[in-house]
């Protein structure tokens, strides 16, 4: 029976380790990559994976279905703890990305697309957060500009507003990259 | 670089990326976790219930120590009019009667007593000599002997009637 994650969590309350422990399964994916293209760093998606699961322990009461569904609960909580890390520190360490899916393509396309896909990262990760944080949630999670919305406390005309001025700058510094490469 | 270049790159990304999960270690970090929370919750709720406990026999003691001192004067029953006075049509507290009081009819304290609306029963402790007052019989070495009665006190605060009462040991 697949419960939904208000049911998951009501159970939690109650102190049932299963359901907490299937509601992190269904929901640490999303938070650990939100995390991660966040902070671009292994260790601090790893603690903030960590502090979204033990707040919703804590405060798992205050969730109010009303303004949002659980998943934007946690990447609410998710966002909080990244940009607290993003103001510590802004200096970026390279993250070791691991492809678990090996491409059916010859070597050299390989190589080609792990690079384009490692600039865009960068790229990303390079946005001022404001813009970064809409990026990451419509385009990499595909949540709608609504649930985006829910998640950073703002209009959906905000939401459309940062993606559009997002995919501006990382056009320029894609440009900028591929310019770099060829001179 | 288009728009639409933009958006096929973050797609790309996105599906580079879609497996990517938390390390195993964090799940097993955090049922560790949940399991000492829960624990330490019914500690919790333990040593609550041990530190209050010892303290609910003297809040006890202490609520009937409040209700002992702060208790209203006993009020008795009523029965209408076996005095001279109008009718005592309503009493703001009625007692149900001591099976083993026996009382004397009520004795007019106002001549002329003006209407009687409604009052309050009071038991009181007086010397016998009350009861001589009134004209009941008492013997002259029982004078200063402490009897009890119920004064009916009009809602002005004026004594209109008073009975004596007798306890019937059995």
């Amino acid at each position: 029976m697949n419960e939904s994650d208000e049911t998951l969590l009501a159970r939690i309350l109650d102190g049932d380790e299963e359901a907490f422990a299937a509601l992190y399964r269904r929901r640490q994916g999303p938070v650990y990559r939100f995390a991660l293209h966040m902070t671009n760093r292994v260790a601090a998606a790893e603690d903030i994976t960590q502090e979204v699961f033990l707040a919703l322990l804590e405060n798992g009461h205050r969730f109010d279905s009303s303004r949002g569904n659980l998943l934007s609960f946690l990447y609410g909580i998710a966002r909080n703890h990244a940009l607290r890390r993003i103001e510590k520190s802004w200096r970026m360490e390279p993250v070791a990305f691991v492809d678990d899916q090996p491409g059916t393509e010859d070597l050299l396309n390989d190589l080609m697309r792990r690079e384009t896909v490692e600039q865009v990262r960068q790229a990303v990760v390079s946005l001022p957060p404001m813009y970064r944080e809409a990026v990451v949630l419509c385009y990499l999670e595909n949540l709608s500009y609504e649930e985006a919305a829910a998640v950073l406390e703002c209009p959906v005309g905000t939401v459309r507003s940062r993606l559009s001025r997002g995919r501006l700058i990382l056009a320029q510094k894609l440009i900028g990259h591929a310019v770099g490469n060829c001179l | 670089m288009s728009d639409d270049s933009i958006q096929d790159l973050l797609r790309a990304l996105a599906e580079a990326d879609a497996s990517t999960e938390a390390p195993p270690e964090i799940e097993m970090r955090l049922r560790k976790k949940f399991r000492s929370r829960k624990r330490r919750r019914a500690w919790q709720g333990i040593a609550q219930w041990a530190l209050w406990a010892p303290l609910v026999p003297a809040a006890a003691a202490v609520v009937m120590l409040f209700v002992f001192v702060h208790r209203k004067p006993a009020v008795a029953p009523v029965s209408p009019v076996s005095i001279n006075t109008p009718a005592l049509p309503y009493l703001e507290q009625v007692v149900p009667p001591q099976p083993e009081e026996i009382v004397t009819d009520f004795f007019p304290l106002m001549h002329p007593a003006p209407p009687f609306g409604r009052g309050k029963l009071l038991r009181v402790e007086l010397p016998a000599s009350a009861m001589k007052m009134v004209g009941l019989p008492v013997h002259e070495e029982h004078l200063a002997d402490a009897v009890q009665a119920d004064v009916l006190v009009g809602e002005e605060g004026l004594p209109r009637a008073i009975r004596f009462v007798k306890f019937d040991i059995k």
